[in-house]
């Protein structure tokens, strides 16, 4: 009984995943990064408007897009938070690398619940681990999310990453950290400035040195021969005036 | 074969699906037994949110239970500040939420046992004066065995590969509540993991088809023994 519910599942999701595919062939399909799912929702509503055709999109974490794409996913663009995915595809030849830019820029800060409104100076040696306590500090999976990694790089900068580390609970992408503090759940999370921006339920703590890790950095590229007119038409309009705006109105940095 | 912190994830999933099925199964057996025996106003939408956890995505479950057993939650709030007790980001909590998902499997397999049980046998030990505590713990409890057991295996070896209620609940703490799938699926997700991934991948099938070939096997064995 149990094989057959599995049977009857996996079909279901085998012609889901066909008709998905069916659709994706006229639409223009965009992976991004979870952090961009605000200011990429606003710039296809802005870009219908001008006439644009369809758009769909796939947030999650640049890691498990990356790994999508790989394995075949039909995408046209893809936006990641940072450079290490976008080079895991380049040298696997997956994209059009006359296509790939990087203009936007962001900023990693640390969070907490808004009911518990508190300023902290990140600075090194700072004594995160003890404000942490008991609870945790939320924030993506260092192992392969880009704000994770940021994060471990910052922190290991500071010199406080091997005291926090043991109180790190690891998620799968940006936007389920954000969740975790303004539940109340974590006491703390690291997300990008424009993430916590979205919610008005976290407060922006402090904000790590921009010294302290990489630049954070989102390159697009279109992905291998994908370059159609409409894929295109879209992708330039992602570096166009009303998108730069709504980026900016988001609080990313511009290059 | 494997690294430490390989085995270390084995471990825990072990401990925490174990916990998940020790606790729920005194539940699981009593609805089990409420529904193969008792008829009562609202049985169809009670078996229906019984069965619940089966169909609901495993996500939606997980949520959920962040949103009652948090700690600031309506159920999780008074865990946390009467008795400290923290589910969120803890094993116990990945415990919970491998209970719930694979508490329809229980009741199933326990219903069916059940259901199979002649009333007769029930009705004898009653005219023969036994109470009915006594009829349930020496008649009906010993022949409902094969369900309970085969319930159980099965709620465990399910119970091994829970995925999004436990990463949405408990979130992915390495030797917290990092699980063999959510190992498996950092692995995957990591530059260079494939092979790591492969090898965990294997490792629970295996035990998924272990868990299952067990469960038959001792649903089969307990009837035999039982003569029915």
């Amino acid at each position: 009984m149990i094989l057959s519910r599995l049977i009857q599942r996996t079909s279901a999701a085998i012609v889901l995943a066909c008709a998905a595919g069916l659709a994706a062939a006229q639409d223009v399909t965009v992976f991004a990064a979870a952090s961009l799912t605000n200011v990429f929702e606003d710039i296809a509503k802005a870009y219908r408007a001008k006439g644009g055709g369809p758009v769909k999109f796939s947030f999650a974490a640049s890691s498990t897009l990356a790994k999508q794409i790989e394995s075949g996913a039909s995408a046209d663009i893809f936006a990641s938070a940072d450079e290490d995915w976008m080079n895991y595809l380049a040298e696997r030849k997956l994209i059009e690398p006359a296509t790939r830019s990087s203009r936007l820029g962001n900023t990693l800060v640390l969070i907490v619940p808004a009911s518990d409104k508190k300023t902290i100076d990140i600075k090194p040696g700072f004594d995160l681990a003890g404000m942490i306590g008991n609870g945790k500090l939320v924030t993506g999976d260092p192992a392969h999310v880009p704000v994770g990694r940021y994060a471990q790089q910052a922190l290991t900068k500071l010199g406080v990453w091997d005291a926090v580390a043991p109180k790190i609970a690891r998620t799968d992408n940006v936007r389920a950290a954000l969740l975790l503090v303004e539940r109340g759940e974590a006491p703390f999370g690291i997300v990008y400035a424009t993430d916590a921006a979205t919610s008005a339920k976290v407060y922006v703590a402090g904000t790590f040195p921009a010294d302290s890790h990489e630049p954070i950095s989102y390159p697009f590229a279109i992905l291998a021969k994908r370059d159609r007119p409409e894929v295109k038409s879209f992708f330039e309009f992602l570096f166009g005036p009303e998108a730069q705006a709504i980026y900016r109105k988001a609080g990313f940095t511009i290059k | 074969m494997l690294t430490d912190a390989e085995l270390q994830a084995l471990w825990l999933t072990f401990k925490v699906s174990a916990r998940a099925v020790v606790f729920a199964l005194p539940f699981a057996i009593a609805c089990a037994w409420l529904l193969a025996r008792r008829r009562f106003p609202g049985k169809t939408l009670f078996d229906g949110i019984v069965h619940l956890p089966l169909v609901m995505p495993p996500v939606v479950v997980g949520y959920l239970l962040l949103i009652l057993f948090g700690i600031k939650g309506p159920i999780g709030q008074p865990l946390h500040d009467w008795f400290g007790i923290r589910l969120v980001f803890t094993a116990a909590g990945a415990s919970l939420a491998i209970a719930v998902t694979t508490f329809p499997l229980m009741v199933r397999a326990i219903r069916l046992s059940t259901e199979a049980i002649d009333v007769g046998l029930e009705d004898a030990a009653r005219t023969l004066g036994a109470r009915p505590l006594d009829r349930f713990l020496t008649i009906t409890l010993p022949l409902m065995l094969p369900g309970v057991l085969a319930g159980a295996v099965i709620a465990f070896s399910a119970g091994l590969g829970e995925f999004g209620a436990v990463i949405t609940f408990v979130s992915n703490i390495p030797g917290e509540t990092q699980t063999l799938p959510l190992a498996i699926y950092t692995a995957t997700q990591t530059p260079g993991g494939e092979a790591a991934a492969a090898r965990l991948a294997l490792l629970s099938i295996a035990l998924a088809l272990a868990g299952l070939l067990l469960s038959e096997q001792l649903a089969r064995r307990l009837k035999r023994m039982l003569g029915s």
